[in-house]
């Protein structure tokens, strides 16, 4: 049987794991990252939401997103938010440090963001890398959005249709759309992504845009202006056709959540990491209150891993971090009870805006992050965990969901980072 | 449909991230992808085997699919089900059987190495081979050596061998670059090792992945019984080529139902096993300083095997020694893909991001454990691309 030896084990690739390993490994520790498959980073708009709407008027977008959580810490102190609350402000700033050293600018304006979806709604969002950073709506005099034929999922009319109906926009504001059309049938975000980092390519697309574009205006395109790290696509299109263009967040695949994930996995490899995806944890070694190493499976190869201190960033459902059978839901890994909440666990109306009560199972934590039974007694003294395994936030309807998972993954790596020092 | 079937389908959640992670699908949209062609059609593939569709071709097995999926589903399996369906279906071009055929074009090539080398540098030859069976004339050929592996191998009685290993040398280390099979040899042999060799049949991965399943069977039930006889015995085996181990160790199984349960544990990379010498402290780490700044290639199979990069684990005991992991993704080639008329702009298309990486790291030696990744990413760079293990028999005064 294989073995591995390491002084942090991270279990999951999804970006609460990816922090927790990046500021682990910033403390000069040695860190194995192991991961079933990716999280649902890539799946994700690229903005961090750290907290939407008014904890006193739940349908009112806040401004101020950190006073918004200082509130929640006091009025539900189960909230994975009120064990991470102390790091926060260092870790929305690790966070963007590293972007910054990858060549992704990410911007903090230390509020809320409003920024339009292809839905036409509005979302508010509190880090956004550059190239979807949409200015106030209201002060724009001319919007042009446009789509793409042969790419299906993003409709330009519905965007504007729907914007005219949620946002306040400038009294004189025109609204248009355009369709560019490619020789190509039809294509896939990652693919038209691709495509447009060929300067032909881009030439033809701004060929077709430029006879439209007035003086001021703002153009809104799909999340699809590149694929790779530091390819500036936004950059070039807005010299070129001599105004502001932005990427609108956009149902999956979308390329901004791709474009973090590739480069805090690549920061990762660059700072000595070791990552290995594909590879599934199974099984763990527990003696009294410590765990001395996991069980993993690797494409039917059998390893050992053994650490001093573990992470446990397996996200909840969709990365298989909680498993539900019958009426039971663990915790996949060590078996950890799983707070779930009295009653009902679904709504009828799956996209109830009181939020699907299943969304806040997980693993209850004190505030070293150490899994907690149901007396509140430490199960696991060297495992902590983070992002979507915790209990009690309901990202959906909150808009928090990276916004704990970066907090959180920064605190348990900043704490494994410590340890044995 | 089985419940099993069903069930590995209804493991997709139809999240789409294998699509992005695919290679080929962001390159051009001949290639439905890996959701389409994989959980998506195999619904009704298993209902009717008619339904297999004709893009299925242009998945190049790199397996990044399956790495990704948090699901754990087995899309490349899938497709090369997929295909061997389309191929008994519709047939094959006479091409594809040629170059699925990687053992016996090793021996064909053996009665003239250096004349076959030569043809495969004259153009014109090229362009006609292009026009007349579809086999790109751009594509750098791999060079045929003097004399193989198997030939130029002379095994050594260690007395006191302080393991038993076999090599699974593979068709690309025997035919083209023995010199990686020699190095290995003198590693262990420097570490009192006695390694043993045997002729076995190719691993079948050129089959598969052109779609031949009856022929890769015969030559998986081969290799499977005289591996077992070794497993039986307490050996070891070790392999340098990433993409025969993983075919080895699940393709046989995945595929063909065969049982490697045996020999799956037993079955390693060369630097899995010298990292397990390592861990026993038997590892000789007094090394010759190498004051050189490599890049490093991960094989995609080599990812897919998922125990991380044991190469740069044991490379780190050469002091001097620079290795830059380009972290470039797939090179493209994916072994007799890359050669294919029409296959040959994806496969360099793909390949972009290694020359992007080689540029940016600016080094102009680069090493990969896959012969194939070797050559592709010669051809798109230039550089000098070897096999890690011919690093470490330098650092051991070996080469
Ligand atoms: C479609 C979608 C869109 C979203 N959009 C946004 C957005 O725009 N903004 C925002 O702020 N939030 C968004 N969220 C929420 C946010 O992305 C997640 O809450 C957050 O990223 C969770 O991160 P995580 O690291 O905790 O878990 P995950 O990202 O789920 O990662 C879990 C990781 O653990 C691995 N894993 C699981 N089990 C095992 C095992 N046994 N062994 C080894 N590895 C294992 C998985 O393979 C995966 O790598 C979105 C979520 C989804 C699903
Ligand atoms: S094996 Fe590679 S080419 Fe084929 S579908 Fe999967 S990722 Fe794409
Ligand atoms: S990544 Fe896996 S679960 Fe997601 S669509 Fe692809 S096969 Fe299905």
């Amino acid at each position: 049987m294989m073995k591995k030896n390491t002084d942090v084990l991270v279990i999951g690739a999804g970006l609460s794991g990816l922090m927790a390993a990046a500021k682990a490994v910033a403390q000069h520790k040695k860190v194995l990252l192991v991961a079933k498959g990716m999280g649902a980073l890539g799946l994700s708009s690229g903005c961090i939401d750290l907290w939407g709407y008014q904890i006193n008027q739940p349908d009112k977008v806040c401004t101020n997103p950190l006073a918004e959580i200082a509130k929640l810490v006091s009025h539900k102190p189960e909230h994975p938010y009120a064990k991470v609350a102390d790091v926060l402000p260092e870790s929305i700033d690790f966070f963007l440090q590293i972007c910054h050293q990858n060549k992704i600018s990410y911007l903090n304006t230390n509020r809320n963001w409003q920024l339009p979806t292809a839905l036409g709604t509005l979302r508010p969002t509190y880090l956004v890398p550059q190239s979807m950073a949409v200015p106030d709506l209201a002060e724009v005099k001319e919007l042009l959005v446009v789509g793409f034929q042969a790419l299906k999922d993003f409709y330009p009319d519905v965007l504007i249709t729907n914007l005219q109906k949620n946002t306040p926009l400038g009294a004189h504001c025109h609204l248009k759309t355009l369709m560019v059309k490619l020789a190509n049938q039809e294509l896939n975000a990652n693919t038209l992504a691709h495509l447009l980092e060929k300067q032909a390519m881009l030439e033809q697309v701004i060929s077709q845009i430029k006879p439209h574009v007035l003086p001021g205006m703002v153009v809104l395109f799909p999340p699809v202006l590149g694929e790779q790290l530091g390819h500036e696509v936004t950059e070039v299109l807005s010299e070129k056709l001599g105004c502001s263009v932005y990427e609108v967040a956009n149902i999956p695949p979308a390329l901004p959540g791709q474009r973090l994930q590739k480069a805090l996995l690549h920061h990762l490899k660059t700072q000595g990491v070791e990552v290995i995806i594909g590879c599934q944890v199974t099984d763990a070694q527990i003696t009294e209150k410590r765990c001395q190493g996991v069980v993993a499976n690797s494409n039917g190869k059998i390893m050992e891993i053994s650490a001093q201190t573990m992470v446990l960033a397996t996200g909840s459902f969709l990365g298989g971090g909680l498993t539900s059978q019958s009426n039971e839901i663990k915790e996949a890994v060590f078996g950890l009870p799983v707070k779930v909440c009295p009653g009902k666990w679904s709504r009828q109306d799956f996209l109830s805006l009181a939020g699907q009560p299943f969304h806040e199972f997980g693993v209850a934590v004190n505030d070293q992050l150490q899994p907690l039974d149901d007396q509140g007694q430490v199960l696991l003294e060297n495992v902590l965990i983070t992002g979507a395994n915790l209990a009690g936030c309901n990202y959906p309807i909150e808009k928090c969901g990276n916004g704990v998972a970066l907090a959180s993954g920064y605190k348990a790596g900043k704490l494994v980072g410590e340890a044995g020092r | 449909m089985t419940q099993e079937n069903r069930l590995a389908l209804d493991n997709c959640i139809k999240c789409s991230i294998c699509v992005s992670h695919c290679p080929v699908a962001k390159v051009t949209e001949r290639f439905a992808g890996p959701k389409q062609n994989g959980p998506d059609l195999e619904r009704f593939r298993l209902e009717e085997p008619a339904a297999v569709h004709p893009s299925i071709g242009y998945c190049s097995n790199c397996k990044n699919c399956d790495v990704a999926c948090p699901s754990g589903v087995s899309i490349s399996a899938m497709n090369a089900k997929a295909k061997g369906e389309y191929v008994t279906l519709h047939g094959a071009p006479l091409r594809d059987k040629i170059l699925a055929r990687v053992e016996q074009m090793g021996k064909a090539s053996r009665l003239a190495p250096s004349l076959v080398n030569r043809l495969g540098r004259i153009k014109p030859l090229r362009v006609l081979g292009e026009a007349m069976m579809g086999v790109s004339s751009e594509m750098t050929m791999p060079t045929y050596a003097k004399k193989t592996f198997l030939e130029m191998f002379q095994p050594k009685k260690i007395t006191a061998s302080k393991d038993k290993v076999l090599y699974f040398q593979g068709c690309y280390v025997n035919y083209n670059t023995p010199e990686v099979g020699m190095a290995l040899a003198a590693v262990l042999a420097y570490h009192d090792i006695e390694l043993t060799v045997e002729p076995f049949n190719c691993c079948g991965l050129p089959l598969i992945a052109n779609g031949f399943l009856d022929v890769a069977r015969e030559y998986a039930q081969k290799n499977v019984s005289k591996l077992q006889q070794y497993i039986e015995q307490g050996y070891r085996i070790i392999t340098t080529c990433p993409s025969c181990n993983l075919t080895l160790r699940r393709e046989y199984q995945e595929l063909f139902d065969l049982d490697t349960s045996q020999f799956n544990e037993q079955m390693m990379d060369a630097f899995e096993f010298l990292n397990l010498l390592d861990q026993r402290g038997e590892l000789k780490v007094e090394l010759q300083e190498l004051p050189k700044r490599v890049g490093y290639h991960q094989p995609c199979h080599l990812k897919a095997a998922g125990c991380g990069i044991p190469s740069l684990e044991t490379l780190r005991h050469i002091p001097g020694l620079e290795v830059r992991d380009l972290d470039a993704g797939c090179c493209g080639l994916s072994g007799s893909y890359g050669f294919k008329k029409e296959k040959y702009p994806i496969s360099q298309e793909i390949g972009q991001n290694i020359s992007r990486a080689v540029q940016e790291l600016a080094v102009d030696q680069v090493i990969s454990e896959c012969g194939m990744c070797q050559l592709q990413v010669h051809h798109v760079t230039g550089a000098k691309v070897y096999h890690p293990i011919q690093l470490l028999a330098e650092a051991y005064h070996l080469a």
